[in-house]
């Protein structure tokens, strides 16, 4: 399904770029997509009203860029082509910059950092999985992370490891564990989580920011976190606004707006209200 | 008395998502009809495709049907989807229109569905014409009935009445395949049991309201196609 949506939307930008490219300024329409079901990220409550920091967010951004913004609520399979598609012109959905994104389209600065944790359940052998390291940054390995990382990839041997369909979670599992561990597709989070809780895989690897929520729920009251937060690498760099590559000046009048946001505090505490830690990605 | 955890989730107003399912079912409902109608109109259209003494027509009916009906649903869907309104958007280009085309998602959601159960309508009204005696026929045209006469008073009464069960299996079909058309944007009962459970972190809730909600359609259709095959079947001997 992956590969497939890929080819869709290069195909779209090879024979048609049915999206040319729209002048951005001051005053401008912009329209932003996000999925509404993934809390904390962007939801929807039970009024039918879209919530969470993707949409405290972007109505701060929008204003320093004064521009004037709508929110589009799409589903997450297919917001790459449909952004190629022209239907809207930004993504804000907890899309984490990575180079095989940056192919088909560009992002923004990052407004998110995206730490990384496998979380496994409270009675697992697993639970005491620990790779003597609080933080792993995977970009300039050094020989106390290459230890750690290979202490876990040990623990996890033969074992299964779920983790969400086109995500950078999987990219890391594959490219640093693919040949030891299974893993385990699934195309929504909370599947995953429900075959984590019914021991169908024995860890599962997301980010941070939806662990911590969760954990802190009802429903993760079994589950545990192991190991070191990974960052860097195939984990990419951080959350950030996706757009369509002819429209580089949208992305810079994002990437200005962030740097403003980061620096008076407002990411700081827009993540530290709705994920419990504070966020403000690195420069 | 506190009511359990399910209960106050799927009340009812805006501190729950009772309304929301339930709004959720009446679209699926309303892009199933919708889809099943058209799926009606293109399955008589092919089966007539198909019946033709042109070589050609029967060739573009054939090509339909084997296409439709051997590629998944969600792939049609997917290419009905993106390239729809890329195309529409290209066509709009050249004539120097240069702003976004919304496509209507329910419009998308019927026309891709119809195509795909009018695949399967065709093969269920085709088989339907062919169960019609031909004596009957070579009967009605001796005594001189003209082609119309003959289509409405004698094919379309057994056509229909012979399609019936076949046709409740689309029907069937397709209501479960509106489940597919979330991708386009439209809240039906998948897409708002999804976004409910990814909201609250409580899937099995909303998915089993779902599947509720799905089976309560069913029944009731089950019903409907029924007592119209009852009435169809009026004035015939049963064995």
């Amino acid at each position: 399904m992956k590969r497939f949506l890929t080819a869709l939307a290069l195909a779209s930008i090879a024979f048609s770029g049915a999206a040319d490219a729209k002048d951005f300024k001051a005053g401008s329409k912009v329209r932003i997509a996000t999925e509404g079901a993934y809390a904390p990220w962007n939801f929807t409550d039970a009024s039918g009203k879209l919530d969470g920091f993707e949409v405290d967010l972007y109505a701060n951004l929008c204003e320093r860029m004064s521009v004037q913004c709508d929110l589009v609520q799409t589903a997450w399979e297919g917001i790459i082509p449909a952004l190629q598609a022209g239907k809207f012109d930004a993504i804000m959905a907890g899309m984490s910059i990575t180079d095989k994104r940056k192919e088909v389209i560009t992002f923004s600065r990052s407004y998110m950092g995206s730490p990384a944790s496998f979380v496994v359940l409270k009675a697992s052998p697993l639970a005491g999985l620990s790779a003597g390291l609080d933080a792993l940054t995977l970009a300039g390995v050094d020989a106390k992370e290459k230890a750690g990382l290979d202490s876990m990839k040990a623990a996890l041997k033969g074992k299964t490891v779920g983790v969400q369909i086109s995500t950078t979670h999987e990219n890391f599992l594959n490219e640093y564990m693919g040949d030891t561990v299974t893993v385990k597709t699934y195309d929504t989070q909370e599947n995953l989580d429900l075959d984590l809780v019914a021991g169908r895989i024995d860890a599962a690897l997301a980010s941070l920011s939806y662990w911590v929520p969760l954990l802190e729920g009802e429903k993760g009251k079994t589950m545990a976190m192991v190991g070191p937060k990974m960052d860097g690498g195939p984990f990419g760099n951080g959350v950030g606004a996706g757009i369509r590559q002819d429209d580089q000046e949208l992305a810079d009048m994002f990437t200005k707006a962030i740097d403003e946001a980061r620096a008076d505090g407002t990411i700081s505490t827009l993540s530290t209200k709705w994920f419990g830690f504070d966020g403000t990605p690195k420069e | 008395m506190t009511l359990p955890d399910w209960m106050l989730l799927l009340q009812w107003g805006d501190a729950g998502w009772g309304d929301e399912m339930v709004r959720g079912m009446l679209m699926t409902l309303a892009v199933a009809m919708a889809a099943f109608l058209l799926g009606i109109v293109i399955g008589t259209l092919g089966a007539a495709l198909k019946l033709s003494r042109y070589m050609l027509l029967r060739f573009i009916g054939e090509a339909y049907t084997t296409l439709i009906r051997g590629v998944p649903d969600l792939l049609v869907i997917y290419l009905l989807f993106f390239g729809g309104s890329m195309a529409l958007m290209a066509v709009a280009r050249v004539f120097g229109y240069e702003d976004y085309i919304e496509l209507d998602a329910f419009a998308i959601g019927t026309i891709a569905l119809g195509t795909i159960s009018g695949a399967y309508a065709t093969e269920v009204i085709r088989g339907a014409v062919l169960s019609v005696p031909k004596g009957q026929i070579e009967a009605a045209k001796a005594c001189g009935m003209s082609r119309f006469l003959l289509f409405r008073r004698i094919m379309v009464p057994q056509v229909a009445r012979f399609a019936l069960p076949g046709l409740g299996n689309v029907w069937q079909l397709t209501l479960k395949d509106t489940s597919l058309i979330s991708i386009v944007g439209l809240v039906e009962i998948m897409r708002q049991a999804s976004v409910a459970s990814g909201s609250t972190q409580k899937p099995f809730t909303f998915y089993l309201a779902a599947g509720v909600l799905y089976l309560v359609l069913t029944a009731f259709s089950n019903k409907g196609f029924g007592l119209a095959e009852l009435w169809a079947n009026r004035g015939v001997r049963r064995a």
